[in-house]
């Protein structure tokens, strides 16, 4: 046998085996005959028209001469099908596109509609191959595609264009020129910007529609026919006026969906074609960080699919300079590649986080757009890339500072590595990997060593960890102590907030570090117990959020500067820089000041709502169209003064809720309440029990609670939590005009300041306690409120409910757990201290303060920045010696502190 | 003539339910010494008390001063939170004066 016919029946072998084209390659390996003498008689019989050759990467052979797919892409396996199968939102237009092209006899014409980029020249052509696939039109066809835009100037030149025209027809037709239309005679002719022809050109393409006949320009006699179909395409709007007579007359209209329109896994299919397009284009595959392909997914693409694409052809481009310059091992995209309009999209995760999660999940933190057709995108080794954790942070920062993103923006972005960091180790651990498989990847000393910390944790914290978490955290530890032995620093960007969100957490980590220095001898830095801290706290995963998870408020007067002075005054006096201003000149249009402040209100938002504090006329109108366009939660204060702003951001920074500062500010300040009028003013308590249906178990908590509870004025309201933010709104409703006292269902919630109660421990009894616990503390706090109206100048009851805020916001800062009985002397104390303060009264000597101050210098902070809102508030400076004196009341008696001492 | 001494930690709550309790334990005929002192001069002033009680920010001191204090048959007690919340002169002595006849 020669050896081109060894190929050639190796290629059909091969080809049967496999049910697909072959390779050359796949023939050297099969036959074991080099590579490119395989090639070189490959490419004999196709000359030979033995076989036939795909054009592609790799280049594909098959034994099948004749047009393979000619039946089968009537119905299934057109390059049309292909798109829909991918593209939910085009499956009705690929239909339509069908239909136009396989109506009988000869197909019919059709108009396409859509917005500049929704890809209408590309679907054009995809019914020219689908016409080409299906044998509607012969191989050959021809596909003639003009711009009705190009010559929209010179309506003549454009109808002499399409239609052919006669010598002498107008100034400069020179000569008798063939039409678009005669050229495209058996195929198609493709009319884009079709609304731009003249009124004339029009009812020339109307007649040739439906009769198949034309007349070029200026000739008189002559009739002309030609087979063509027509396929047109505009941007105007399919109800528009200039398209009133295209409609009537183009029998099939197909309207494309703009990117908006289609989801998320749409537009990663797009994502990924076409940076596939490009490394093909370059030949090498391209890495994309998670981060990028999310700013490709949510940023706003006005211009459509033709601007995704034109955006990433720069940004593979900019990632290919960078490769080549750095002589880096592989193309990466990372955020600094972006365009500046594209890295905005990553702001938006914050609505979108649950889609993208679902899109993303299975994707490792760097994604690769393989130069392979048949694996398409696999991911990088996983545990090679917590390694790299630290770098990443690292390398991000570097490059988002280069690329001028504001520091906030840079927060944002680095905290979504953050957070895929834990996803990765604590969300998405599939549960076959077991530790033993993870003995394979890490040594015993380090597995040994999260096993210990865990151990210590758990006793000192008082939780459970399960198997996730302790992979979790051996795989980072793992990594961090190559790291440190290598001695690479390391850096955590959100330690202070770790610090204080977390303080147990972060203790047990200090701690817990001396075991990792004993074990590997090593100095375990700061910066890393900060991360220790995450994986030993609950629900690591939601920093984020809760970090940012404050109220905004913003502040809007008229005037040149009135907002700017009054937060100004409020963020020095709190020392947090939260309020935010906008200021309205007086020859401001409220228009662009509402768009201003929407903006702002977008910006501000953290989930938790934003408070507008403004003083009058149209901007106390804002709220509630901010509210329903933005459905962010908005409200707002009118007459607003400077304490109130400042009372406003102190409760906004102890992260209270927005009903409760909005009511807080709205309530009246009455400084003297006499002796006869002291009846209850506040808010009526509630008790919420919760369960699925809201019928059952829930009726059932509120029938064992009334029971037990025996009071008349706490009410119990029964709710569903089938959705769970529909709950959540609901609760936020009762909030309005009730103090929630406690929910008690079956199912865990969290919502902030509200006391959370199993349905076992209401059973139990344990829970019922809980409950009458909160009930006397709550009448308790009340009737001292009211008793002390007589003793000092301030208003007592706001004055108790203040210092309750600071002393919960304090006990939790420090991480102490302090009985209600002490945060009563605590709070009285308090009051008395203000009290004197306010009378000009000297502060109170604090013995040994130096040493004090010397210890405690930490705690101290902590006392002080809670303070701060407090003595701004309420107009007095509470001294060093003051300060002290409460630092150490909650120090001594916390829990958790005495039991060191 | 019974001597009660009010701790609390400024020595500044306490003063005003000083003022309390001694016009409760006259509307009541007790004959009673009532001091406040803070903290740090506690134990200067607890000598031939009759009885001790602590403000309820000072509770941490409880467990030292009954050690220190017992000994001598001096009984000490934190002031009932509400009571004290609510500067409520009258119970506060009547706490006390229990102390003392217990003793």
């Amino acid at each position: 046998m020669k050896a081109v016919e060894q190929i050639y029946q190796a290629l059909i072998m091969l080809e049967q085996k496999v049910n697909r084209a072959v390779s050359a390659n796949e023939i050297s390996l099969a036959i074991n005959v080099d590579r490119a003498n395989v090639s070189r008689y490959l490419n004999r019989l196709y000359e030979e028209k033995k076989i036939a050759k795909l054009e592609g990467r790799p280049v594909l052979f098959h034994s099948d001469k004749s047009e393979p797919q000619q039946i089968s892409a009537i119905d299934g396996d057109s390059s049309l099908d292909r798109i829909a199968a991918i593209q939910s939102s085009m499956q009705t237009p690929i239909q339509q596109a069908k239909a136009a092209i396989l109506y009988p006899p000869k197909g019919i014409h059709t108009l396409i509609l859509g917005e500049t980029g929704v890809g209408k020249s590309m679907f054009a052509e995809l019914m020219y191959q689908f016409a080409k696939e299906s044998g509607a039109v012969r191989e050959n066809a021809p596909f003639i595609r003009f711009n009705c835009a190009d010559y929209a100037e010179n309506s003549q030149l454009l109808v002499s264009q399409i239609f052919g025209v006669k010598k002498g027809a107008y100034t400069g037709a020179d000569k008798d020129r063939e039409g678009l239309i005669s050229k495209a005679d058996g195929g198609f002719l493709f009319l884009d910007e079709v609304h731009r022809l003249s009124p004339q050109g029009q009812e020339m393409l109307f007649t040739f529609i439906d009769k198949g006949l034309f007349r070029p320009l200026g000739d008189t006699e002559k009739t002309l026919s030609a087979e063509v179909r027509i396929i047109a395409a505009t941007t105007e709007q399919p109800q528009s006026y200039l398209l009133n007579t295209f409609t009537r007359r183009i029998p099939m209209l197909i309207e494309l969906p703009n990117l908006k329109a289609r989801d998320l896994t749409e537009r990663y299919y797009l994502i990924e074609l076409f940076i596939k397009q490009e490394s093909r284009r370059i030949g090498k595959s391209i890495y994309a960080e998670k981060n990028s392909i999310i700013a490709f997914l949510l940023y706003d693409c006005p211009n459509n699919i033709g601007q995704l694409k034109s955006d990433i052809q720069l940004t593979c481009a900019k990632s290919f300079v960078n490769y080549k310059a750095k002589k880096a091992d592989s193309i990466l995209i990372t955020s600094s590649d972006l365009p500046q309009h594209v890295r905005k999209g990553m702001m938006q995760i914050q609505e979108h986080r649950d889609s993208i999660e679902f899109l993303l999940k299975s994707k490792s933190p760097t994604i690769k757009f393989s130069l392979n057709q048949e694996q398409s995108y696999e991911e990088v080794n996983d545990i090679q890339l917590n390694e790299d954790f630290y770098d990443i942070i690292e390398r991000k920062l570097e490059s988002l500072k280069n690329s001028g993103m504001k520091n906030e923006e840079i927060s944002y972005a680095i905290n979504l590595d953050i957070e895929a960091h834990f996803k990765k180790y604590l969300g998405d651990i599939p549960n076959r990997m077991q530790s033993k498989d993870l003995s394979k990847l890490i040594n015993s000393e380090i597995m040994t060593a999260a096993e210990e910390v865990l151990k210590f944790a758990e006793q000192r914290l008082q939780r459970k960890y399960d198997e996730k978490i302790y992979i979790g955290l051996a795989l980072h530890l793992h990594g961090f102590v190559e790291r440190i032995k290598k001695g690479v620093k390391i850096y955590h960007p959100k330690l202070n907030m770790i610090r204080v969100d977390y303080p147990e957490g972060f203790m047990a980590a200090m701690e817990a570090a001396k075991i990792l220095d004993g074990t590997f001898n090593i100095h375990t830095p700061l910066d890393e117990i900060g991360y220790i801290a995450m994986f030993l706290s609950p629900k690591p995963v939601e920093i984020s959020r809760h970090e940012k998870s404050c109220v905004g408020i913003l502040v809007m007067m008229h005037g040149n500067s009135t907002a700017s002075s009054m937060a100004e005054v409020c963020n020095a006096m709190i020392g947090v820089n939260h309020a935010i201003a906008l200021d309205m000149p007086i020859s401001m249009n409220p228009k662009v000041m509402y768009e201003l402040a929407k903006e702002k209100v977008i910006q501000l938002d953290t989930g938790r709502g934003v408070l507008l504090l403004v003083d009058m006329g149209s901007l106390t109108s804002f709220g509630q169209m901010l509210q329903e366009e933005t459905g962010i939660m908005v409200k707002t204060i009118e007459m607003t003064s400077t304490p109130m702003v400042i009372d406003a951001c102190r409760k906004a920074v102890l992260s209270r809720d927005i009903h409760y500062i909005y009511d807080s500010l709205r309530t009246p300040v009455v400084h003297h309440v006499s002796e006869g009028s002291q009846e209850q003013t506040g808010k009526t308590g509630i008790i919420i029990t919760a369960c699925f249906t809201g019928e059952g178990a829930s009726e059932r908590l509120k029938h064992i609670l009334e029971e037990s509870l025996r009071t008349e004025n706490i009410e119990i309201v029964p709710l569903n939590i089938m959705n769970k933010r529909e709950f959540i709104n609901k609760v936020e409703q009762l909030r309005e005009k009730h103090k929630i006292l406690a929910i008690a269902s079956t199912i865990d919630i969290e919502i902030d300041e509200i006391p959370f109660i199993t349905a076992a421990q209401v059973l139990a009894g344990s829970g019922i306690d809980k409950i009458k616990d909160i009930l006397e503390t709550e009448g308790n706090y009340q009737k001292i409120a009211k008793s002390l109206n007589k003793h000092i100048k301030l208003d007592s009851e706001r004055l108790v409910e203040n210092l309750r805020d600071v002393l919960a916001a304090m006990e939790h800062r420090l991480g102490l757990y302090i009985k209600e009985e002490v945060k009563i002397g605590i709070v009285l104390h308090m009051c008395f201290l203000l009290d004197k303060l306010k009378a000009g009264g000297k502060e109170t000597f604090f013995e040994e303060l130096q040493d004090f101050v010397k210890q405690y210098s930490k705690e101290l902070a902590i006392v002080r920045s809670c303070l701060e809102g407090l003595g701004a508030q309420y107009e007095v400076r509470i001294g060093e010696h003051e300060e002290a004196y409460i630092c150490r009341m909650l120090l001594s008696n916390g829990d958790i502190l005495q039991e060191i001492v | 003539m019974e001597k009660i001494v009010l701790v609390c930690s400024a020595g500044m709550s306490t003063s005003l339910l000083v003022n309390k309790m001694k016009d409760a334990a006259k509307k009541q005929g007790i004959e009673a010494e009532i001091i406040a002192v803070p903290e740090v001069d506690a134990k200067q002033n607890t000598n031939g008390t009759d009885v001790v009680l602590l403000a309820p920010q000072v509770r941490y001191l409880l467990n030292k001063m009954k050690q220190e204090l017992e000994p001598q048959g001096i009984p000490v007690a934190v002031i009932e939170s509400i009571n004290y919340g609510m500067m409520n002169g009258e119970a506060v002595i009547r706490q006390a004066m229990e102390l003392i006849k217990n003793k």
